[in-house]
């Protein structure tokens, strides 16, 4: 007995010594990618920028003195007939292994995005070391160039992008478009994949230099890319990207300014706190309909306008109405006219309302929804004029004193 | 003389054989006193005292020699025929409280080297001990381990005697029961059974006595001695009987029908049957209200956890499964461990070694020299070796953080257990990553769900579930909902019904106003 556990346990404590430690690979052994660019190289070949942290700068001294030229982030190039050869190439010049796991964002070239991004669903979803919550962007630049940009309030400039589409409902301007969304409305029928729009813009103000305004670039979110099937078929301004986002996700806040009833010099400026969306559609003469209802909630924030709040209270209410129906009303005809996508997942309603009327016309879906009939109706509030409910104007507090 | 023959020899009624045979057997032995004496010139009757200096008192030897010389100088008569055995002796003449005659010689002889007197007397083929055992020995002084903010100060001693006292101090029940016995061929240690009869459950007092009596060692010089010799596990890395110093806390453990087994010369109680949460829970938590006992125990299984696997989970992340940090953390740990030469798991070893390297010489130092060992090593561990770039400022944290989780498991031997332990999964994680890591884990919880300790499983109520037992596992419950001692106990009662305490009704107001 004895005999036979004393062979088992040195049999397994051999078994564990001779792996070797297998598959161990340090951490600071690893190039960790924090953004992927993606742009057409010379000859069908396929550019591949990465940038790579360079840990020791990225988070200054944390352990023993490690030097380093200060730069937080390391970028490198590389390009072969496929992603995957590509990436491999990389490994000819960078000293560490490359590691995709912390990788924040892709961003595609416009170019390469307009040829076709099958591939790069394909090798970014198969790879497992990949995560699926990365954010896909398509750029109007070359998307080497937007990743080596220092951008941001962030050393690490991948984690800038990301923290922008965290925050990014607060503009509400572009989608958040990760891995994940991108297979899914990729593979899915009766919808389009949307993906968010960078651009490189001089916004920055050196520091050194105040006087020569906007002299740095930064990322800047702007848009959406629409797509039929893998291929990018052209652009989304902010506002018609601001009239698709309750179509394809939450909207937590977002603002709108509108014209004051008696002066459209002036403006006042509405937060909308809750925005509630329901998409109907019917099938009438072999002729697809489609309702939206919209119910909003908003609160006034900014008030420009002479007449006090609660007189103009109703014709803003119907301004803010209007506004609403004409931004869903003009990123349908984005949709329907210029690119002929769905992009708005209106095949989606259609095929759990109408299931079996799917079958038949699902393989001609986008020519339905070019011809699709789509009504707006919105329904809006406007409440909490915070306590005061005309605009500051000079002598008010005397005379509210004297009253 | 064979050995057999020795132990069954007897006294005979000439005085001048015993004293020869004695003085054989025990030969000269500085602290081995003879008090020779004439009991009754009348009668010439010759009597010896065979007394061992240094565990009797003086008094009572006194008391003795004066009780024969002086009284037995005045019994009037034939001597034989008033005082014709011992036994007439004993009731007639002596007045010391505990007095035993003996026939066999080894009695007498084992008498007088535990701290009796034995008295002999020509013409008896018998001996008289007298019990004057009296030594010097600590007073009872607040204990070293099982430290508690609010509880009794009082901690067990060297001496089996003070030590069960303070314990029937606390029960004064008829039922509490305390059975005595010897073990150790040279050391012949006295040992007690200490149970409440009625309460503990059938049998377990019988294994216990079992058990020690098939001990056959020359020696008991602690109760670790006697908790290897019957524990149910000798191989395993647990303790399966615990031990403490708290007299209440062996109180406690017999009012919920545990066995506890006093050994004398040492301050340490054993305790049984014992179980694996058993090691988390103090004294403390008892006294404290329930929210805040409640509380402390929880952090006490938190830091049980980290005690065992922080360092390999630290280990298993970072050289394997880079991909389950934080990407924030992961630069900040990557950045630490820019110019550390060696792999992480060499890294970790080094520190854990330096670790437990100064945590034994400040143990085993005199006190002052003790602290200028803490402040040299956290130095050098703390700051020096992060500056030299030989570990990441992480593993400090790492290992400091599992060394003061160690130091928050209240039992010093379950402490001792979880640290050796921690040494096999960090190995193995840092070869397999997560693989090794959860084949030691399940290996380490197949053996501790495998393990008895005086028949109940090791990790029962938790593996087997018993519902009625949760109360005082992971959360203390308050007193009043705790209605019955643990399952195992023969006892179903502990308090009636109703207790939990609430304002008396009628008067809905605040107090009366005369």
């Amino acid at each position: 007995m004895i005999n036979r556990t004393m062979l088992l346990a040195v049999s397994l404590l051999m078994l564990i010594m001779s792996s070797g430690c297998l598959g161990k690979q340090e951490i600071n052994d690893l190039a960790i990618v924090t953004a992927v660019g993606i742009d057409n190289g010379e000859n069908n070949h396929v550019k591949l920028s990465v940038q790579i942290v360079r840990p020791a700068d990225a988070r200054g001294q944390t352990g023993a003195p490690s030097g380093g030229t200060g730069e937080p982030i390391y970028s490198i190039q590389a390009t072969g007939r496929t992603i995957f050869e590509a990436a491999r190439n990389l490994a000819r010049f960078s000293s560490r292994r490359v590691y995709w796991a912390h990788n924040f964002v892709i961003v595609l070239g416009e170019g390469y995005a307009r040829k076709g991004i099958a591939d790069m669903i394909d090798f970014f979803t198969r790879n497992h070391e990949l995560r699926m919550t990365t954010w896909v962007v398509v750029t109007p630049e070359e998307a080497g160039q937007v990743i080596a940009t220092i951008t941001g309030m962030e050393v690490v400039p991948g984690e800038a992008i990301d923290k922008l589409f965290r925050y990014n409902q607060i503009v509400a301007e572009a989608p958040g478009t990760n891995m994940m969304r991108l297979q899914e409305s990729f593979l899915a029928e009766g919808t389009e994949p949307v993906l968010a729009k960078v651009q490189l813009r001089p916004r920055g103000i050196s520091n050194k230099n105040p006087d020569q305004f906007g002299s740095l670039d930064q990322v800047v979110l702007s848009g959406a890319a629409v797509f039929e099937g893998d291929k990018m078929k052209g652009w989304l301004s902010p506002s018609e990207a601001k009239g698709l986002l309750p179509f394809i996700e939450e909207v937590d806040s977002e603002i709108m300014v509108i014209n004051c009833p008696d002066d459209s010099n002036n403006h006042a400026t509405l937060e909308i706190k809750s925005l509630e969306q329901r998409v109907k559609t019917r099938f009438v003469n072999n002729q697809v309909k489609v309702q939206v209802a919209q119910t909003a909630n908003a609160n006034l924030v900014e008030m420009g306008c002479e007449q006090p709040f609660t007189e103009i209270k109703d014709q803003m209410t119907l301004a803010l109405k209007q506004k609403l129906e004409n931004q869903v009303l003009k990123t349908a005809s984005a949709a329907q006219k210029k690119y002929k996508s769905d992009i708005m997942k209106i095949g989606q309603v259609f095929h759990n309302t109408y299931p079996l009327e799917w079958k038949q016309i699902h393989s001609e879906w986008n020519r339905y929804f070019e011809k699709a009939e789509i009504t707006v109706s919105a329904d809006a509030k406007i409440s909490s004029p915070v306590l005061k409910i005309q605009r500051f104007v000079k002598g008010d507090g005397l005379s509210l004193k004297s009253k | 003389m064979t050995e057999q023959k020795k132990k069954d020899a007897v006294f005979t009624s000439q005085l001048q054989d015993n004293t020869e045979t004695l003085d054989g057997i025990l030969e000269f032995s500085t602290d081995l006193l003879r008090r020779e004496f004439v009991i009754h010139a009348d009668s010439n009757r010759h009597g010896i005292c065979y007394l061992t200096d240094g565990l009797v008192s003086n008094t009572d030897i006194q008391l003795i020699l004066k009780t024969l010389l002086l009284y037995g100088q005045a019994i009037n008569g034939n001597w034989q025929q008033s005082l014709d055995s011992f036994e007439q002796i004993k009731q007639q003449l002596m007045v010391n409280c505990s007095i035993r005659t003996v026939t066999k010689l080894d009695d007498g002889i084992n008498g007088i080297l535990s701290g009796e007197t034995l008295v002999l007397l020509d013409g008896y083929a018998e001996g008289l001990l007298i019990t004057t055992k009296a030594w010097e020995s600590r007073s009872i002084t607040e204990p070293a381990t099982d430290t508690v903010v609010r509880g009794p100060r009082d901690g067990f001693t060297e001496n089996i005697r003070t030590n069960t006292s303070l314990v029937r101090k606390r029960i004064k029940d008829p039922q509490f029961r305390l059975e005595a016995m010897v073990v150790g061929n040279k050391t012949r240690t006295d040992i007690n059974i200490a149970y409440m009869k009625g309460t503990v459950k059938d049998g377990l007092v019988e294994e216990v006595r079992q058990r020690l009596q098939k001990i056959d060692i020359d020696g008991v010089l602690e109760s670790g001695y006697i908790e290897e010799l019957i524990e149910d596990a000798p191989l395993s890395v647990f303790s399966t009987i615990a031990s403490t110093e708290r007299p209440d806390k062996v109180a406690s453990a017999l009012l919920e029908g545990r066995v506890a087994i006093f050994v004398d010369n040492t301050p340490f109680v054993l305790l049984l049957p014992t179980f694996f949460w058993q090691f988390f829970q103090a004294s403390d938590d008892y006294y404290s209200r329930y929210w805040v006992g409640s509380f402390f125990r929880i952090v006490r299984y938190i830091a049980f956890l980290i005690s065992l696997m922080l360092p390999s989970l630290y280990v298993m992340l970072v050289s394997f499964h880079q991909e389950m940090i934080p990407s924030m953390l992961a630069f900040t740990i990557a950045s630490g461990r820019e110019v550390v030469p060696f792999p992480v798991l060499v890294e970790a070893i080094m520190m854990e070694l330096a670790f437990e390297l100064m945590r034994e010489a400040g143990l085993r130092m005199p006190k002052p020299v003790g602290q200028a060992v803490s402040i040299v090593g956290s130095l050098i561990i703390g700051q020096a070796a992060v500056q030299a770039g030989l570990v990441s400022p992480f593993m400090v944290i790492v290992v400091a953080v599992t060394g003061i989780a160690s130091f928050a498991i209240p039992n010093y031997s379950a402490s001792i257990a979880i640290r050796l332990l921690r040494f096999p999964l960090l190995i193995a994680s840092g070869m397999l990553g997560l693989l090794g890591f959860a084949a030691v884990f399940f290996m380490v919880v197949i053996h501790a769900l495998s393990i008895r300790s005086f028949g109940e499983s090791y990790l029962a109520p938790a593996a087997p579930f018993r519902p009625s037992d949760q109360k005082d596992i992971v959360l203390r419950f308050p007193w009043w909902s705790i209605k019955r001692p643990p399952s195992f106990s023969k006892e179903q009662r502990r308090q009636g019904k109703n207790t939990m305490p609430k304002p008396s009704g009628g008067q809905s107001g605040g107090p009366e106003r005369g």
